[in-house]
């Protein structure tokens, strides 16, 4: 990979900040940047790669900001792309929101990260924690910044540094579990997957060994023992300083966790589950009058659990007018700049159904555009609960001085992307 | 706004930088600084303060030295003496006791980047190789990179790159890749760093310690280490075996890059990697970012076309949904044609159909043309789709169905029942170019089963003198052919009117041609014109090859694999059904040897060789010489008549469509007066491929004959 220049730019086009790494692209090619984005919009083809001469445009989009990057190389794309977004990650990190403001405001940081990310077009420390050991935001303030090399740069354990000291030894273990569905008009489960994440928060001295046990099914296979439910976890991800070697022989999860928060592992499981939230919907049109919707709302979960903050998303066409809304519970609302009925519950129990009826009118002169089927799409969260049923077995943590630490664990299951097409 | 007044704004930051006042105290020092530097991220021209700004870098606030060499470092090249001045204090602070200005100064160094200042350059460098921090020496090590391309036709010393060799045995893994990354780029002539045994060995046992970027830069040098024996390259392969199914992407992508390039030999391994790899491509396909997705989705095209059956059970991963934008739905629906089979055929035809009334036209047609082209080998379920869409009045969608309806008839004459029936009803208006073309030519062809075929034709007729579009129009002159052949008496009178409009009042030459040799051909008698015109209803057998495509061999694409190409290529095909949209494209200078790739080839849109330099050109070709010219040509399953269309677009005319085992252009044993002669040049320059062309008579055609010259069309 190799990546010519990185430009920051704003939704107009203009350029925030910007770095040159190799110089062999004229950095006045990133006028054409935007002129080339629009015409491709404007015919609806809007492409993450874009050309002008022999100079490519690799570029994402961040709230409201474009990252893009230049290159006349045959490079490697989707590395680029990966860059691209660690630095969306990095920046994010360092001034919690990234977008114009924050870029605005600390473009002096802005421009020691883009120093230290990148040189010559390759990417060097892009590890957030090391990167906040030398770049401070507090170094732009008076006080002279800190100038010894972190020990993290040349360390065995690059992620995290030594001597770090808590009066109160505590793990947090978050498991975030999201449901992505897709049903189609008819009622049929067309896919639907888990997006697992384990996250830490860790408060522990010195060096602390970790050691995460999970119902993992391939290691109870592994080692023969039947315990009650297991769970088996397909595209696992680990953090950096998980020992991979381990975990391909014997399963085991071992690692030298970093300092404060950062996200563990992660795994999709493929099995089919049951919708949580389930939604059957009539939506009758008549044409140049109104339309009137149902929607009824199923809780297909144990009745001892809670779902909170349900929010039932279902479009309405454009050209809608004076809604009329009648619910069972929860209330519901029209928000027209996106065409959108939301229906919202609170808390929404297991095993409970709730039903929704609106009506809205409908111009006698009738939009001639073509509307696309928007689906309708659900969010939620369930606390204490996974949908997977993985759980937390132990978590061993030994360090040399023998302090005693806790471990607390949460579990988690919310929406993911949740779509049930309709019908009208 | 600070930019409406920059030229005032300037005179008051230079008084400040040199208020002694100012300059002792380090807080206003400093906010000054940051105020220049504010300007000039705004796009002010603030280069006037360069002298003032070179002061304030001697400084022991590292904080400031940065911002400062940033200032420098952009406007440098404006400057070049007063540069001279930096180098002074860049140099000293290269033996700073702390590191961190070390590297900063010589990482500075070097970005200034000023040809003449090299000589100065290059000793800090020289002692930042053998630094005791590693941070001073990722940065020089990338320094001799940098002179490199700043002096590109100085050679760096031998001893220099011997250095950088040692220093591939770096304890600190990005030395080691930056090592590499540096010598890529200095040797570059020689095709690169020396990838020998100990070295390769060497680079695969730290490869873990590396991190994504190092590891993906890794396996990409290693594809140029061939293993000496089998057994050699089976040890390496067990050893990169587990990255296959690495969720790192990068490194999954470029592993397998690797294990393609080192298997080129070895089928059977490339296709088991493949499929070792089928789980995080998969994953990668449903990466949370949509650019990661659009390069994963692009380099499972580039998969499919030799491992057709590689995801065939996995496509309800590629569904599309709602709210993706229109890019990943096009190049999702393409890989949902190729995973189509006989068992999932009814649910892939289900979704596509609800993707056809999508809001993006692009996206619809995208959608309607692979409904097409999956009825190109199952059932009429995809014409009753087809003809249900014709129902909704949508133009564009109206519009995309025709031409699907023409290209699949074309391949299967057997759906001309269901297609006359379909049309039988046809009241609609249509503004667009493409689909009136496609009406015209299956009225021309389905003339005799529609009834109201002439009556559609009247209409077209009628409104000819205010038809913009040539295309159309010649249509229109072989559909209206083609009806008079079979309903003479309905046809006769508009025939006339058409043609006498086409050959007196006509401006395009093209159609006026058309239609006087329509004319002529219509003295010679109905018998000929019905042999001329009616002898391309059916569609060639022997264009199989062009349909259904037989699986590629991996080494087609395996040297593109995990780079910027396969995207460029998804971008020109993605959803164009239209080749009136695709757009050649160059990439120039590879960051891999061009060499590797001899069939990427850009035909130049304006040739500007004269007639009388290209037959100098052409009779300094050797008698007898085989030229054979591949173009890349994104036009990936599509109707000869696309096909052909699509290469008029980047000036070469087909003149005839052979088939696959027989010799083209089959010139020797029917030798016509006027031969023209086709001949892609390539004028090599600095790295940069040019490709001319030319089209010319040539009177003398019995010479030429002997030199067996033609243009191979392979649409890959």
């Amino acid at each position: 990979m190799s990546v010519s220049a990185v430009f920051v730019l704003d939704l107009k086009g203009k350029v925030l900040i910007c770095r040159n790494y190799k110089g062999d692209v004229d950095m006045a090619e990133i006028d054409h940047f935007l002129p080339l984005l629009m015409t491709e919009e404007e015919e609806g083809v809007t492409c993450p790669i874009m050309m002008h001469g022999n100079v490519h445009f690799l570029w994402i989009k961040h709230t409201n900001l474009y990252l893009v990057a230049t290159t006349n190389k045959n490079s490697n794309a989707s590395l680029v792309y990966a860059f691209l977004y660690k630095l969306v990650e990095v920046f994010t990190e360092y001034f919690t929101e990234l977008e114009e403001e924050s870029i605005q405001d600390n473009f002096v940081v802005v421009y020691e990260l883009l120093d230290e990310l990148m040189d010559f077009g390759f990417p060097q420390t892009t590890d957030s924690k090391i990167l906040q050991e030398y770049i401070t935001q507090e170094g732009a303030k008076l006080e002279v910044a800190k100038t010894k090399v972190p020990t993290t740069v040349t360390n065995a354990v690059s992620w995290r540094s030594e001597g770090i000291k808590y009066k109160k030894n505590e793990v947090f273990i978050d498991v975030i579990e999201s449901i992505n569905l897709l049903v189609n008009a008819n009622g049929s489960v067309m896919s639907s997957d888990i997006v697992g994440t384990v996250k830490l928060k860790t408060m522990l001295s010195g060096m602390p060994e970790l050691r995460l046990g999970l119902n993992d099914r391939a290691l109870f296979a592994l080692t023969g023992r039947d315990k009650g439910k297991t769970v088996s976890m397909e595209d696992v991800k680990f953090h950096q300083c998980v020992r991979l070697s381990r975990f391909e022989s014997d399963r085991t999860i071992s690692f030298i966790p970093p300092d404060g928060e950062s996200e563990l592992m992660s795994y999709r499981i493929n099995t089919h589950v049951k919708p949580l939230i389930w939604i059957e919907s009539v939506i009758e049109k008549f044409s140049h009058s109104r339309v009137e919707i149902m929607v009824k709302a199923k809780g297909q979960f144990k009745k001892q659990s809670v779902a909170n903050n349900v929010e039932v998303r279902v479009p309405v066409p454009s050209d809608a007018d004076s809604p009329k809304f009648k619910t069972s519970t929860g209330h519901a609302k029209y928000v027209p700049e996106k065409n959108l009925a939301v229906w919202t519950i609170k808390s929404f129990p297991g095993g409970k159904e709730f039903l929704m009826r609106a009506s809205f009118g409908l111009p006698s002169v009738e939009n001639d555009e073509m509307e696309g089927k928007p689906p309708i799409t659900v969010n939620f969260e369930i606390p204490y609960f996974t949908v997977s049923g993985i759980q937390v077995r132990y978590m061993k943590i030994i360090e040399k001085s023998g302090y005693q630490a806790l471990p607390w664990v949460r579990y988690i299951t919310q929406s993911g992307d949740y779509q049930l097409r309709s019908n009208f | 706004m600070p930019y409406l007044g920059g030229e005032e704004t300037v005179r008051e930051l230079r008084r400040a930088l040199s208020n002694p006042h100012i300059q002792t105290d380090h807080l206003r020092y400093r906010n000054t600084i940051h105020r220049v530097i504010r300007l000039m991220s705004q796009g002010v021209d603030v280069s006037g303060l360069f002298s003032e700004m070179v002061k304030a870098c001697a400084t022991g606030d590292i904080v400031q030295k940065k911002l400062v060499y940033v200032f420098l470092c952009s406007y440098a090249s404006v400057n070049p003496e007063l540069s001279l001045l930096v180098i002074n204090t860049l140099r000293k602070d290269c033996s700073d006791p702390n590191p961190m200005v070390r590297s900063l100064a010589l990482r500075n160094m070097c970005n200034l980047r000023l040809p003449g200042l090299c000589e100065y350059v290059e000793q800090p460098l020289t002692a930042g190789l053998k630094d005791k921090a590693a941070c001073v020496r990722r940065v020089a090590v990338l320094g001799w990179a940098k002179i490199h391309a700043l002096l590109p036709n100085t050679e760096i010393d031998a001893a220099v790159v011997n250095e950088l060799y040692g220093l591939l045995r770096d304890p600190d893994p990005v030395v080691m890749v930056n090592c590499l990354r540096a010598l890529e780029e200095i040797l570059e002539e020689e095709g690169g760093v020396a990838i020998n045994k100990p070295i390769a060995h060497h680079l695969l046992n730290r490869l873990k310690e590396c991190d994504v970027w190092g590891q993906s830069e890794v396996l990409s040098v290693l594809q140029r280490y061939r293993p000496r024996s089998e057994d050699e390259l089976f040890d390496i392969l067990s050893l990169l075996d587990p990255a296959l199914l690495s969720h790192h992407v990068p490194i999954m992508a470029a592993t397998l890059r690797l294990f393609l390039s080192l298997c080129s030999m070895l089928p059977a391994v490339c296709v088991s990697a493949l499929e070792r790899a089928r789980g995080p491509l998969l994953a990668a396909a449903g990466s949370s970012s949509r650019e990661l997705r659009y390069a994963a989705l692009c380099h499972i095209q580039l998969l499919l076309r030799s491992e057709p059956g590689l995801m065939g059970e996995h496509y309800k991963r590629f569904y599309c949904g709602y709210a993706e934008p229109p890019y990943i739905k096009q190049s999702k629906i393409q890989v949902l044609v190729e995973l189509v089979n006989d068992d999932n055929v009814a649910v892939v035809l289900d979704e596509l159909k609800g993707y056809c009334t999508d809001v993006n036209t692009e996206t619809s047609q995208a959608a309607i043309n692979a409904i097409g082209s999956i009825g190109r080998s199952y059932d009429d379920r995809c014409l009753g789709i087809l003809t249900g869409l014709l129902e909704l009045k949508q133009e564009h969608i109206t519009s995309a169905v025709l031409q699907t309806l023409r290209d699949l008839v074309w391949v299967s004459p057997q759906y001309g029942d269901a297609v006359c029936s379909a049309l039988e009803k046809w009241e609609d208006q249509l503004q667009d170019t493409q689909g009136r073309g496609a009406l015209l030519w299956l009225l021309g062809v389905y003339g005799d089963r529609l009834s109201g075929a002439p009556y559609i034709l009247e209409d077209f007729i009628d409104g000819v003198r205010s038809e913009v579009s040539a295309e159309v129009k010649t249509e229109l002159l072989t559909a209206t052919l083609r009806v008079f052949l079979s309903r003479p008496a309905e046809t006769q009178d508009m025939m006339g009117r058409l043609l006498q409009h086409c050959i007196e009042e006509e401006l395009d030459m093209c159609v006026r041609d058309q239609a006087l040799l329509y004319y002529r051909l219509l003295h010679c008698g109905i018998e000929d014109v019905r042999r001329v015109l009616q002898c391309g209803r059916r569609s060639d057998l022997s264009l199989g090859p062009l349909i259904g495509r037989p699986p590629e061999p991996i080494s087609q694409w395996a040297s593109i694999f995990n780079t910027l190409e396969p995207l460029m290529l998804g971008a020109s095909s993605a959803g164009n059904s239209d080749p009136s949209t695709l757009t050649p494209y160059t990439l120039t200078s590879h960051s891999e040897p061009m060499t590797s790739d001899p069939h990427l080839m850009t035909p130049n849109l304006s040739s500007t060789l004269s007639p009388e330099e290209f037959e100098r050109l052409w009779l300094q070709t050797e008698k007898g010489e085989f030229l054979e010219a591949y173009v890349m040509c994104p036009v990936p399953r599509c109707s000869p008549e696309s096909l052909q269309v699509a290469l008029q677009l980047v000036n070469i005319q087909t003149l005839a469509f052979t088939a696959p085992n027989k010799l083209p252009w089959k010139i020797s044993t029917t030798p016509p007066n006027t031969l023209i002669l086709a001949e892609v040049l390539q004028a090599g320059g600095d790295g940069v491929k040019k490709v001319k062309e030319e089209l010319i008579e040539d009177q003398e055609n019995e010479r030429e004959e002997s030199t067996n010259t033609h243009i191979l069309i392979t649409p890959c």
